[in-house]
């Protein structure tokens, strides 16, 4: 069974980009609109890798990835971060959070799949 | 796959029209004074969700314009530079040339001269953030700056690149800065990798054994396993990580693509990424805290800790990024939609349902009329038209949009108008969220333009004036739209001078549009604004008075199967509204019966109709005829004629003429009888048919024929050559 990952943006063309790219290399995608939406389809989905854009309406990254982490069957999840955002306190923040990782957008398709199997082969 | 992007890409755009009404809605309140946290964030998301796409697009100039953009949006938003009125009003040009960035990279419009507004980004910038150096973005030359933005650099320019990206400690030991692979390959030792993971490298969903795959992946191998810390089971935390590996690497492989291997290891563990010079020197080096401190043998840096980086920090500035323009390998068709709350549908299936419902509508009323109260309640007709009515309110309701879409350009529209005439104009919108249907939306952008236009040219006086009748001096304009029933009224009022009567019906005189003598109601006098060729601009402006504006609103409007009406107070401004239908596929409409046959004439064009008495229409040649009406004569066609069914049709007297309204004024259109007003469901007949001048679609009534639906504008229009286009506005 392929893996399951659950890509969190609200840009639609985004979530569709990361799909194409991603479900082109095997892995299986489902997608959520917000942080609020994003924690919900954790639950539903329990993906393999959760992965979160920062900046979103009514719940952005850093708030999912500290409420992923706070549920015991997330903790060892891998999760990473895409963002156009590449600051230092962006990514501290992130990771101690609980991100396993940080990807700066614009990505390459290749780019990305090793990204993602480096956390979830 | 292209046609897939393409498709993702038309999505981006149409994200980046809705990033662009939230962003200029974000300014405008703040320019309003409403500085919230919130409305601050609310501009800065959208701005940043255009930039992050506009990137993976590969528009360089969107990314580079949207990034510079955000930097001084990241600081207001941060608190470090206060939304004064100066910045607001700078962010706001901003916001202009952004949307024309937009516009650049749809292709639709040439790419903006956006120098000045840069220019003024960095001032604040430089100037507003009182902590902040305004290094960052400022004091760099244009090439390097681009490499800040992101890396929209030529491929070349790599070296340049990497240095003004020490905006991270690099973890890794960038011994080699050429990043041209080893021009003599053979000559070089391999790469040889010490990876000693930190004691959480397991937390948070690391894996360092996937990064140790990778770089065997990469042409690696382990070359030892260091498990001296590994200690006794019983003590051992199977969430620590105790090992270190030292691989080796090919000396082809660039040392970045190593390096990035490593790029989500947890922060604390050690990295080393070294050339195996000689194969004795096992001596391996730590990493320094930058690129710049790289290959000096023997400068060791034991407690590496705070040097290593587990974020990427290398990724940004390397040649990829320009690869970045979305390339996915072509070998998988499979174009999937995201799984959301929403779902994109095309159109055109839209319509076919759409299409499909009308012809349930239909049937439900042809069964209605053929069968008896009584029969219909046995087979639970009512019922049965109860969930049919709501199907097609539904499937309707999936083709509304908010009119915000229609409204969104006025406010830069005001702006620009504000700038040329020197006039100051506030606007007030409300009702933006009321939802059209979306052919109606694209269709109100022209006349909506030309009521604003119109409102500020004519309507709005100038600051001293306004101060003088003791008016404050920026005038108001109010945007409206609210639904009443099965029809929107967008609404323009202006507090300005309100229409001169006097001038506007001397100038209609003047013009031949009416007799010297005329007697005209204060209203017919202000509907003189909407008849073809009018202007009162007393110099023709670059803005309104062309004589084209209020004209075409008109026959916009009216095309839609709306009306305009206008009112005006003199001194307290003016008022126009746009009455437009909910849906372009259901005509409110006349049945009419000519020759046996039924025809829909489409109500809003109705303005009366007649029973003519004996003599009161009279031939005036051996072609034409007029109805005489209260004084005033207005030709008289016969419909018969004008669809060629030849013959002597009825007498006059016996027959009804139906007034019309249309872009030639007042018509009369004889017919036999008028049968019945009701809601019909417009087929296009362009699709199975040629145009036929004169009908705008057919419809099937409740007894199952089939009635055409008449284009008024084009059965009444006098030249025969005249275009078909009209023929659309009842079809589309």
């Amino acid at each position: 069974m392929s893996k399951l990952i659950l890509t969190v943006d609200d840009s639609a063309s985004m979530r569709m980009l990361l799909k194409t790219s991603l479900s082109q290399q095997g892995f299986r995608i489902e997608g959520a609109t917000d942080g609020v939406h994003g924690l919900e389809r954790m639950h539903e989905v329990n993906p393999d890798l959760l992965i979160t854009d920062i900046n979103m309406p009514r719940m952005d990254g850093f708030e999912l990835i500290e409420a992923v982490r706070a549920l015991p069957q997330f903790r060892g999840t891998p999760i990473l971060v895409l963002s156009t955002e590449f600051s230092d306190d962006k990514k501290a923040r992130a990771r101690s959070a609980g991100a396993t990782g940080w990807i700066t957008k614009p990505f390459e398709a290749t780019k990305l799949g090793a990204a993602v199997r480096r956390v979830c082969p | 796959m292209s046609d897939e992007l393409d498709e993702i890409q038309a999505i981006f755009f149409e994200e980046c029209a809705e990033g662009l009404v939230t962003a200029e809605q974000g300014l405008s309140a703040m320019a309003g004074g409403d500085v919230s946290a919130d409305v601050i964030a609310g501009v800065f998301r959208a701005v940043h969700s255009i930039k992050g796409g506009a990137g993976a697009f590969g528009h360089a100039a969107l990314t580079a314009f949207s990034h510079r953009f955000e930097n001084v949006l990241d600081e207001v938003r941060a608190g470090r530079i206060a939304p004064t009125p100066g910045v607001t009003a700078v962010m706001l040009t901003a916001f202009d040339i952004l949307s024309d960035h937009v516009e650049a990279s749809k292709g639709t419009a040439p790419a903006p001269a956006d120098a000045a507004a840069l220019a003024a980004l960095d001032e604040v910038l430089a100037t507003g953030g009182a902590g902040t150096p305004a290094a960052p973005v400022a004091a760099a030359t244009p090439v390097i700056e681009a490499a800040d933005d992101f890396g929209f650099t030529p491929v070349t320019a790599v070296i340049d690149d990497l240095d003004p990206f020490g905006f991270e400690p690099i973890g890794v030991m960038l011994e080699d800065l050429d990043p041209q692979p080893a021009e003599a390959p053979s000559e070089v030792a391999g790469w040889t990798v010490r990876f000693a993971p930190s004691r959480s490298a397991l937390a948070n969903g690391g894996e360092p054994l996937l990064v140790v795959r990778e770089v065997e992946h990469l042409g690696g191998s382990v070359v030892d396993i260091d498990c001296s810390a590994l200690p006794p089971l019983r003590d051992l935390d199977p969430e620590e990580s105790y090992m270190v590996w030292t691989l080796s690497a090919p000396a082809t492989l660039p040392q970045a693509d190593i390096a990035e291997c490593f790029d989500f290891v947890s922060p604390d563990s050690i990295i080393e990424i070294t050339r195996a010079e000689p194969p004795a020197d096992t001596d391996l080096e730590l990493a320094p805290s930058s690129a710049a401190a790289a290959p000096d043998p023997g400068h060791a840096a034991p407690e590496p800790t705070s040097a290593t980086t587990a974020f990427s920090p290398n990724r940004a500035p390397e040649p990829e990024v320009l690869a970045l323009a979305v390339v996915p390998k072509s070998d998988t068709p499979r174009a999937a939609e995201p799984a959301a709350q929403t779902i994109r549908v095309d159109l055109t299936k839209l319509d076919m349902l759409l299409n499909l419902v009308g012809e349930l509508v239909i049937r439900n009323s042809i069964l209605t009329d053929r069968l008896s109260p009584k029969e219909q309640q046995r087979v639970e007709l009512p019922e049965l038209a109860r969930l049919t009515r709501e199907i097609q309110d539904n499937v309707m309701s999936l083709r509304a949009q908010p009119i915000k879409q229609a409204f969104s350009r006025v406010p830069r529209m005001l702006r620009d108008l504000s700038v040329e005439t020197g006039k100051l104009v506030l606007l007030e919108t409300t009702g933006e969220s009321t939802e059209v249907d979306k052919g109606v939306i694209e269709k109100i952008g022209d006349p909506l333009t030309h009521m604003i236009r119109n409102a500020v040219d004519h309507g709005i006086e100038s600051p001293d004036d306004r101060a003088a009748v003791g008016k404050p001096r920026e005038g108001t304009i109010r945007l409206s739209a609210e639904q009443k029933s099965a029809r929107i009224f967008v609404r323009v009022s202006d507090d300005g001078r309100g229409i001169d009567r006097a001038r506007v019906r001397a100038k209609a005189v003047e013009k031949g549009i009416i007799p010297a003598d005329a007697v005209l109601s204060n209203e017919e006098i202000d509907q003189l604004i909407c008849a073809p060729g009018f202007s009162t601009a007393e110099s023709i402006s670059n803005i309104s008075g062309r004589g084209v504006g209020m004209d075409v609103v008109r026959s916009n409007v009216e095309a839609l199967g709306g009306r305009v009406e206008i009112s005006s107070v003199p001194g307290q401004g003016t008022t126009f509204t746009m009455i437009l239908p909910l849906t372009l596929a259901i005509l409110d409409g006349m049945v009419v019966r000519l020759a046996g046959q039924r025809y829909v004439l489409p109500l809003a064009t109705v303005v009366e109709s007649v029973k003519p008495e004996p003599g009161q229409v009279r031939p005036m040649s051996r072609t034409t005829e007029v109805i005489e009406l209260r004084g005033n004569y207005l030709p008289v066609r016969r419909l018969g004629d004008l669809f060629g069914f030849g013959g002597k049709g009825r007498a006059p007297e016996d027959s009804l003429v139906i007034i019309v309204e249309s872009e030639a004024g007042h018509v009369g259109l004889m017919v036999d009888t008028i049968e019945d007003r009701r809601e019909v469901v417009i087929k296009s007949l362009d699709q199975n048919l040629h145009p036929i001048r004169g009908l705008g679609g057919a419809t099937i009534l409740g007894d199952g024929s089939i009635a055409l639906i008449l284009d008024v504008e084009a059965l009444v229009g006098s030249s025969a050559s005249a275009p078909q286009h009209s023929l659309k506005g009842l079809a589309a």
